[in-house]
């Protein structure tokens, strides 16, 4: 289920989880776990399609949750018109942060688009006026969805909340894999592998990796909106490096070779994380040799046991024969 | 020196022919620090001939290549292609032109199957740069069909939907020429086409080679002197980051300084 082919079968893995998450967990938690899940999808363009490692990625969640939370707290503008400007300003942030960045590879992208997050954290720091600063953005009102013919829904109700959220999930996660198999896609997987023999095929790497950079940081401004509009405050740690990391962290933990294991991940980061925290105060060391453990013995993810029971079933069924090319 | 110098120039007039090049490098110098690697070389391929590079380990052909391609900048001089100056245009722009590449250490993408990998060339080719979004790979009939051809024409249709990895180093090598077949190019530079091919597979690629050389302007870096002796129109040979002699096979096996590079004497 985790490695579908086809854009029916992963909408409709979506649609399930999603209507089965509120189900076993409080309502909230399910929404913050498709918010983070959206979040994650989008950073493991970059990490697993890509091979872009950014430790940035938390800078365009930050600017989705800032521009959202100033737009509902200031301005009377549909959800609609919130959501899109949210994206479109991470998006416009990503761009510049991606123009620069992916002009290097490895530790040097890494390191700049940590710095690029650094310097976006203490802009949110700094701009108390607009950010709140240290104290949050609050009072984040949460608009009624207008749906024409339909009339207006209203969001205050955590369950239709949820809806909106779940239905953004199933669209990014569609979104998300059809580019991973469109030729885009291969092209990003192709200049993971090899940029040199990418170039000479005539591909501009550079063009292929900033568009994923600015769609990845889009997603990610739309699950920083929806994380504001969830608690109606936007806290300054959600901007913060460390923020980044956990994305990481949960891309990490569910695997980067499936659509679906970065949403795994978030699940599993945001249940331990809670729960780790209920036994013991000091729960980010057993959270810390909890993904050491992950890392050493499930090299692709939680995702990879799914993978691993399938092979345990089939083991049996004999191989295809490898019929020869050069050698007849 | 004054000599070498005078010898230079005589081989330099011999190795840009008197039809117009298609590709050419004019008075490059490729420079790593203080390593001279190319020194001043001026070199043309006429078309619709197979060129061979020969030279000792270290003569600075691969390199000559990476100036071609632009993988690497040039310290000084000009590349030229049909006559106009590419000397700072992107890897992938001089592709686009119609310069197809292969490299001496296999560069498929070993975690796609033969066909992904003939089939991303193959797109490059018939949509120039552009990278749709949306559709997915597996939509492109039309594509994938060409794909099918290039790796028939090369016999690996069987591996068509194996992952490059696992297979043996000498198919990758085929499906390297495939792929670099498949961007559809005028110009093909082919470096060490036949490296780690066992003998019967060089064979095949050799003939092959032959084969499609009336469609191409091919440039050759190539160590199996049968190789490059049976097929090749023009023969040049490097040592030291200069030229020391062009000409046909014939007139190069009789070249005194070819034989005092190879032999020392």
């Amino acid at each position: 289920m985790l490695r579908t082919q086809s854009t029916l079968l992963i909408a409709a893995s979506t649609v399930v989880i999603a209507a089965l998450a509120p189900l076993v967990m409080p309502i909230n938690i399910a929404t913050e776990i498709l918010i983070f899940g959206i979040f994650a999808m989008s950073t493991n363009l970059l990490i697993g399609v890509s091979g872009l490692y950014s430790f940035g990625q938390a800078a365009f969640f930050g600017v989705g949750g800032y521009v959202a939370g100033y737009c509902f707290v200031h301005t009377d503008l549909p959800l609609s018109v919130g959501l899109l400007l949210a994206m479109l300003g991470s998006a416009v942030v990503a761009a510049l942060v991606g123009a620069f960045s992916i002009r290097r590879t490895g530790i040097y992208f890494m390191m700049l688009t940590f710095a690029f997050n650094q310097m976006i954290y203490y802009l949110a720091y700094s701009w108390r006026a607009v950010t709140g600063g240290e104290d949050g953005l609050g009072g984040i009102r949460r608009p009624a969805l207008e749906i024409p013919f339909v009339g207006n829904i209203d969001l205050g109700d955590h369950l239709n909340f949820y809806l909106v959220a779940a239905a953004l999930f199933v669209a990014s996660s569609i979104l998300l894999f059809r580019l991973a198999r469109s030729p885009l896609g291969l092209v990003l997987d192709a200049a993971r592998q090899n940029p040199r023999r990418t170039a000479s095929l005539g591909f501009s790497v550079y063009r292929a990796q900033w568009i994923a950079f600015v769609v990845a940081g889009a997603i990610a401004g739309l699950a920083g909106a929806l994380f504001a509009l969830l608690y109606r405050i936007m806290p300054i740690d959600a901007i913060s490096w460390t923020s980044s990391g956990n994305v990481v962290f949960m891309v990490v933990i569910g695997g980067m070779s499936s659509i679906l294991g970065p949403v795994l991940g978030a699940a599993i980061f945001i249940w331990l994380q809670g729960f780790f925290s209920l036994i013991w105060a000091r729960w980010p060391l057993l959270f810390g040799v909890f993904i050491i453990l992950v890392v050493l013995f499930l090299r692709g993810g939680v995702a990879e046991l799914f993978d691993r029971a399938r092979q345990a079933f089939t083991r049996k069924a004999p191989k295809p024969a490898i019929q020869g090319g050069s050698h007849d | 020196m004054i000599d070498a110098a005078t010898t230079q120039a005589a081989i330099r007039a011999a190795a840009v022919p008197a039809a117009a090049p298609l590709l050419e490098a004019v008075g490059v110098t490729k420079k790593f620090g203080a390593n001279v690697v190319i020194e001043n070389l001026s070199i043309g391929f006429a078309p619709g001939m197979l060129h061979s590079i020969l030279g000792p380990n270290g003569a600075g052909k691969t390199t000559l290549f990476n100036l071609l391609t632009r993988d690497l900048p040039v310290t000084s001089g000009e590349i030229l292609l049909r006559g106009e100056r590419i000397t700072a245009m992107k890897p992938h722009q001089i592709a686009r032109l119609g310069v197809g590449r292969s490299y001496q250490i296999s560069s498929v993408y070993l975690d796609l199957s033969f066909l992904d990998n003939v089939w991303l060339a193959a797109y490059r080719a018939k949509h120039g740069g552009r990278m749709g979004w949306w559709k997915q790979v597996g939509a492109y009939g039309e594509i994938r069909e060409q794909a099918c051809e290039v790796l028939e024409k090369l016999g690996l249709t069987g591996f068509r939907d194996l992952p490059a990895k696992a297979v043996s180093y000498g198919d990758q090598r085929l499906l390297e020429i495939a792929v670099t077949l498949a961007t559809n190019p005028d110009i093909l530079l082919l470096d060490e086409p036949t490296a780690g091919l066992s003998q019967r597979e060089t064979e095949r690629v050799k003939n092959f080679i032959e084969s499609i050389k009336q469609q191409y302007l091919i440039v050759m870096i190539e160590h199996k002197m049968n190789v490059v002796m049976e097929i090749s129109d023009r023969v040049h040979v490097m040592n030291r980051g200069v030229l020391i002699a062009s000409g046909t096979a014939a007139e190069i096996s009789r070249d005194d300084a070819v034989h005092r590079a190879y032999f020392g004497l």
